[in-house]
């Protein structure tokens, strides 16, 4: 069986936020859309998204890094949040694993984002229903836009190509292999969910610097040397 | 949890009928077995009338929580999966089958039928019931309340309210009772106060998962949020953490525990020695039992954490840093050599 995915790797994502913005873009103009806006304009603006990038710190200084975890619906390949839909609308289809939600069927219960464990569903107030990551699918299977284009709005969007789509299922999809080449794991493993989108851990690497880029006129250098001398 | 009102109000509503109800069917269930506890008739008809304007005031109120309730009838589809839509169809079908066991009583009918659908009733409303408890109990994400403890606790709270409405009521009109509910209600509340007790001391021992576990990321790496990704709280920080609920639950939780269980044990234990048997302890033993079941559901809403809180750096071993607007700065120095 087919189950399509998204490969996120870490390594490269720069926490820009063009994936968020272009899936909002995307889908608030297409199929599944609207994504509200509430306050837009207001002192504290607040909307639905698909895709959320959080960053966190790892280790302790003066050894850390920061790194970005752009986060949708992982369309987990057993998912906790199908079952428990009272009327069905929550569903996973047979044919490619993708997680939908049909909002003619949508009470609004909110009970799929209560058995979500990575806060992947967002209720839309102004529809009343429950939203989430569509894997674009009114992308990817759209015969009038170019192969090339039927992909993710996130993954296609993405500058610094830290996404990947495919079937993790398929041996010669580029997810599959990404997957495979670079030992991808998933979120919250214990959680029995068996998430289908699969992250790219960072790699170590060590950066050589020369002496000579050491020198005087690096701005940032002096900006090191001032902040010594006043003490920061 | 952000605690819905709506779904406090049905607890209250939904468990006061079920729980009334049993007591008012088991007395008549009892005559079967040739015993003489048969109630007189304005009583049960009283007592069957309530049950079903609470459940039919609980499903209203309930309704409130769903976005769109023109559609609720929809939840009837997945009995097979969940928990929701099994609350749904047995609360319904114990409604309805409460109206005809009503009729059957009004029109004197009391014979097989009488009885078939009074043990169908009862049925239905405990399953009913049993399938409210299982929609927390079941849920994985939220420990607190993952546990068999919440059904038992659930369901004896029901038996609480009903047994304590009983009592006042058969003080009015067949005071025999009124002893044996005494007691039946002194013995759920104490069971309902060890069962408190054991799910607030449970929630000590829980061994919650980390950030480093969500993250699928080595324990050993001590991580934290820098930013949530959001210029403000969001639809998942709201419905799964309430800032103000954390901070007034060292204030409710005994303030429930007061109204819910000492106040009521009190004045049982009151009424048993002092031999003052007056409407008045029943009637504040039934009202301080409503009020405290309200702020303790509301206390078990918001004493929930939800797993995916880790991501927002908002579960509890992360000591609720995170703040709206608030971010923890750490002062760097830089050495140069
Ligand atoms: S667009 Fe790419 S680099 Fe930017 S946040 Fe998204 S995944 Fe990361
Ligand atoms: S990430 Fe959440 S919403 Fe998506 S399939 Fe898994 S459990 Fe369901
Ligand atoms: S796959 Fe589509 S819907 Fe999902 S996060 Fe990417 S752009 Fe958004």
């Amino acid at each position: 069986m087919a189950q399509f995915a998204l490969v996120i790797d870490l390594n490269t994502c720069v926490g820009c936020h063009a994936c968020a913005t272009n899936c909002k873009e995307w889908n608030t103009q297409a199929s599944f859309g609207p994504l509200s806006d509430f306050d837009p304009y207001g002192r504290e603006p607040e909307g639905v998204w698909y895709n959320r990038i959080m960053t966190y710190e790892m280790g302790e200084f003066p050894n850390t890094q920061v790194f970005h975890l752009p986060k949708s619906c992982l369309h987990c390949q057993d998912a906790p949040c199908v079952p428990v839909c009272p009327t069905g609308a929550s569903y996973k289809r047979e044919q490619d694993g993708i997680v939908l939600v049909n909002y003619d069927d949508c009470i609004g219960c909110k009970l799929c984002s209560w058995s979500c464990p990575y806060g992947c569903r967002e209720f839309d107030e102004a529809d009343k229903v429950m939203k989430k990551c569509t894997l674009c699918i009114d992308r990817i299977y759209d015969e009038s836009l170019p192969p090339e284009q039927r992909k993710p709005a996130c993954v296609l969007t993405c500058p610094a190509r830290a996404r990947f789509f495919g079937d993790i299922e398929d041996p010669n999809s580029e997810a599959y292999r990404m997957i495979k080449e670079r030992n991808g794991f998933v979120l919250f493993p214990d959680m029995g969910t068996n998430p289908a989108n699969h992250y790219l851990p960072r790699t170590e690497t060590k950066i050589h610097i020369d002496e000579h880029l050491l020198r005087a006129d690096n701005p940032l250098f002096l900006e090191v040397v001032r902040r010594h001398h006043v003490g920061l | 949890m952000h605690p819905p009102l709506s779904l406090i109000w049905f607890f209250l509503t939904a468990g006061t009928s079920i729980g009334l109800f049993t007591f008012t069917y088991f007395m008549e269930f009892l005559t079967l077995w040739g015993k003489n506890t048969a109630l007189p008739k304005h009583m049960v008809v009283f007592s069957s009338l309530l049950s079903l304007v609470l459940i039919g005031l609980g499903a209203v109120g309930a309704s409130f929580h769903l976005g769109h309730k023109l559609r609720a009838w929809k939840a009837i589809r997945r009995f097979r999966t969940s928990w929701l839509s099994r609350e749904a169809v047995f609360s319904g079908a114990y409604g309805l089958s409460l109206l005809i066991f009503l009729a059957l009583r009004y029109y004197d009918v009391t014979g097989f039928l009488y009885h078939a659908v009074g043990i169908l009733t009862f049925l239905l409303g405990w399953l009913g019931a049993f399938s409210t408890a299982m929609i927390y109990a079941s849920n994985k994400f939220v420990l607190e309340w993952n546990t068999s403890l919440t059904v038992l606790y659930f369901l004896d709270m029901y038996l609480m309210l009903g047994s304590s409405a009983f009592l006042a009521m058969t003080y009015h009109y067949d005071p025999r009772w009124v002893g044996t509910y005494v007691f039946l209600t002194f013995l759920f509340v104490t069971l309902g106060l060890f069962f408190r007790l054991a799910f607030n001391i449970r929630q000590a021992f829980l061994k919650r998962p980390t950030l480093n576990e969500a993250l699928n990321l080595p324990h050993n790496r001590p991580i934290r949020v820098l930013d949530t990704g959001t210029t403000t709280t969001n639809y998942c920080t709201e419905e799964f953490y309430y800032r103000k609920g954390k901070e007034l639950l060292p204030i409710t939780i005994p303030i429930a525990y007061i109204l819910t269980f000492v106040v009521p044990i009190f004045l049982l234990l009151y009424v048993w020695i002092s031999g003052k048997n007056q409407y008045a302890f029943y009637a504040v033993t039934f009202a301080s039992l409503l009020v405290g079941s309200l702020l303790e559901r509301w206390s078990f809403f918001v004493e929930g954490n939800h797993v995916q809180n880790l991501f927002y750096g908002l579960y509890p071993e992360e000591g609720y840093k995170l703040r709206k607007g608030f971010m923890e700065w750490k002062k760097t120095k830089i050495t140069y050599r």
